[in-house]
């Protein structure tokens, strides 16, 4: 698919030097989550179908957290009041690849729940959990209207993510990247998804310190 | 003083020089539109402008002397106004000569109605951060600086202002549209999708040069012709081209109307005329009596054109043409006698006498290039005949009738015509 299309799944600022070591905060992760075919979910991993889209949101939230916790020390969260009021604006990050999120104001710095203003921010627009996602159908503009096969079996867990690293400070996007992560399954258990979530948190970092300029 | 602390007070003070001449630095400059006595707005971070807007006035019209008489107040709204302060905050700490335009973009849709809302007028931001003084232009046209650079930092609000005149206000001033001007403006097609008319025509009156030689071929195909000359008043070596018998080389005038559909196809009427004189050879004493004996050409044709139009700038259109057609030549004798001969001689009575008309053909190419849709300059050459159809069926005393004269008669000509062209649908 994609015609040949190469695409560009990053944008780095031309100013984006040094990728955050140690300290990072994160917001927009309450509303990134998604989880798609729930109920091929809430089936393999015996969960109740009606409550399985916030059971999985906030399982995956949390490992996602948690992981990043462990990566940088001294990680904050921004509370949602902080953040959540900032309007959706959409990035291009390649003529046909456009991600949409919340972006902090210029000239308008973001505070963490202490008061204190973080110099950076992984903002998480999106972080959409299924099976067999290929990130060509949700973020090429051509290709997001087309109809998909509903596949019966599936071989992949797979993990759609779009972020944004934020310098809080000059309130300008350094790094913006839309990321895909595979992995396969026999039988889905809680442990893959959290391996799965683990995977694309090691992905945002490979990537934020690749796409240094 | 020794030498080599001349040397180095003589490097010390071309470092002075340059760099007081290149103290500030242009980031990029897109030359936003520069009106005549244009507005400035300055737009200032600061609570006291590093400028002064009078004085700034000054320098632009010390700096740019097209720029008739430049307005310059302080951009008070925006300097209350809390979203544009923001933006004023972010575009300080992010202007970077590394940084395109796109990355200095106001992003807050309210920033960004101010700016569409400007309506001619240019706003000068400018900045202190630390030493320097950072200036961006900004206009109506986009959300993002049309122009920034940054210059150092001094207390002397004359030469900063001169500085930024210097560096962003050089450029030729335009006159501003009136409210109507503008408005027609906004509702004008763009030049470049104009319909086409149907049908355009033109007239023209021009004037060129014709000879029997076509350019790049050989002389001695044509020498026989052209050395040739005429005896007794008829006798020639070879009567198949009237240059046996005329001046081949000469000027000639031309009128024509034309029209063409869709600027593709077209048709041209043409009317040429040219004087030629007849090559008597001076040796032969029987001319003694002639005053002159020339040959008016007079020639109608009608050619088919294939055109095609192109339009480098609005007010200059230039269409190629190929054209092929027929005409009909006629060849009037003017001649006479010196005055006081009564008797002409019995050669002059039995002169030659060239065919009533001869028909031939032309074809050949050139361009119109035409300056504010009507006032043309045409450009041709190509190659035309005249003659008459050799290869009559043969009669029974074929034997004995002569040749026809002039029976092909090409030749080669350039012209240059002055043209006015019009659309009629």
């Amino acid at each position: 698919m994609g015609c040949g299309h190469n695409y560009h799944w990053s944008k780095s600022h031309p100013l984006y030097k040094k990728a955050p070591y140690g300290k990072l905060a994160v917001a927009g992760s309450s509303e990134a989550f998604v989880l798609t075919r729930s109920s091929w979910f809430a089936k393999k991993l015996g969960w109740n179908p009606d409550s399985i889209q916030l059971k999985a949101t906030a399982f995956c939230e949390q490992v996602f957290l948690d992981e990043l916790r462990r990566a940088y020390p001294n990680y904050v969260k921004i509370p949602d009041q902080n953040f959540n009021h900032f309007p959706e604006e959409s990035q291009r990050l390649d003529e046909r690849i456009f991600m949409k999120g919340r972006l902090p104001e210029q000239g308008v710095v973001v505070k963490d729940s202490a008061g204190d203003i973080p110099p950076y921010i992984l903002i998480l627009h999106e972080f959409i959990v299924g099976t067999d996602l290929k990130r060509e159908t949700y973020f090429d503009y051509a290709l997001i209207h087309n109809e998909m096969t509903d596949k019966k079996t599936s071989t992949h867990i797979s993990a759609i993510i779009s972020y944004t690293l934020w310098d809080n400070e000059r309130q300008r996007p350094l790094f913006s990247a839309v990321d895909e992560v595979q992995r396969p399954i026999t039988k889905p258990t809680p442990e893959d998804l959290e391996a799965l979530v683990r995977s694309a948190v090691k992905q945002i970092r490979i990537n934020l310190y690749g796409g240094v300029s | 003083m020794s030498r080599k602390s001349s040397i180095l007070l003589f490097a010390l003070s071309i470092l002075l020089f340059t760099g007081a001449s290149f103290g500030g630095s242009k980031f990029f400059n897109s030359h936003p539109t520069l009106w005549k006595n244009p507005d400035i707005l300055i737009w200032s971070l600061d609570k006291e402008p590093v400028i002064d807007p009078k004085e700034f006035c000054l320098s632009l019209k010390r700096a740019n002397s097209g720029i008739g008489d430049p307005k310059c107040r302080l951009q008070g709204e925006w300097m209350r106004d809390s979203i544009a302060i923001r933006y004023a905050t972010w575009l300080n700490a992010n202007m970077d000569p590394a940084l395109k335009p796109e990355y200095l973009k106001a992003r807050h849709p309210a920033m960004q109605a101010k700016i569409q809302a400007l309506e001619d007028q240019i706003v000068l931001y400018i900045a202190t951060n630390g030493n320097n003084v950072n200036i961006a232009l900004f206009d109506e046209t986009a959300s993002e600086p049309k122009a920034a650079g940054s210059i150092l930092l001094s207390p002397d609000k004359i030469s900063m202002g001169d500085e930024i005149a210097d560096m962003f206000f050089d450029g030729t001033a335009k006159r501003r549209l009136s409210k109507e001007e503008r408005k027609k403006k906004m509702t004008e097609p763009d030049e470049y999708f104009q319909e086409v008319p149907v049908f355009k025509m033109w007239a023209g009156i021009g004037m060129g040069y014709s000879q029997a030689q076509i350019p790049l071929t050989p002389d001695d195909w044509y020498s026989s012709h052209v050395n040739s000359q005429v005896g007794n008043y008829r006798i020639t070596k070879d009567s198949v081209s009237l240059w046996n018998f005329l001046d081949d080389s000469d000027p000639y005038f031309t009128l024509y109307v034309g029209g063409t559909w869709y600027d593709f196809i077209g048709l041209e009427l043409t009317y040429h005329y040219a004087k030629h004189h007849m090559k008597t050879d001076p040796e032969d004493t029987v001319y003694q009596e002639l005053d002159h004996w020339n040959f008016s050409q007079h020639e109608i044709g009608l050619s088919a054109m294939f055109s095609r139009n192109y339009r480098p700038l609005t007010w200059l259109d230039i269409t190629p043409f190929l054209f092929v057609g027929f005409q009909y030549s006629f060849f009037v004798e003017d001649i006479a006698l010196k005055d006081g001969v009564k008797n002409p001689s019995k050669a002059y009575k039995a002169r030659i006498k060239f065919e009533e008309a001869y028909k031939g053909a032309l074809v050949g190419f050139g361009s119109h290039f035409i300056f504010l849709k009507h006032y043309g300059i045409g450009l041709r050459t190509g190659i035309s005949s005249r003659g008459r159809n050799m290869y009559v069926d043969p009669s029974p005393d074929a034997a004995a009738e002569s040749s026809v004269i002039g029976g092909f008669t090409p030749d080669w000509f350039i012209g240059v015509g002055l043209e006015y062209h019009l659309s009629l649908f």
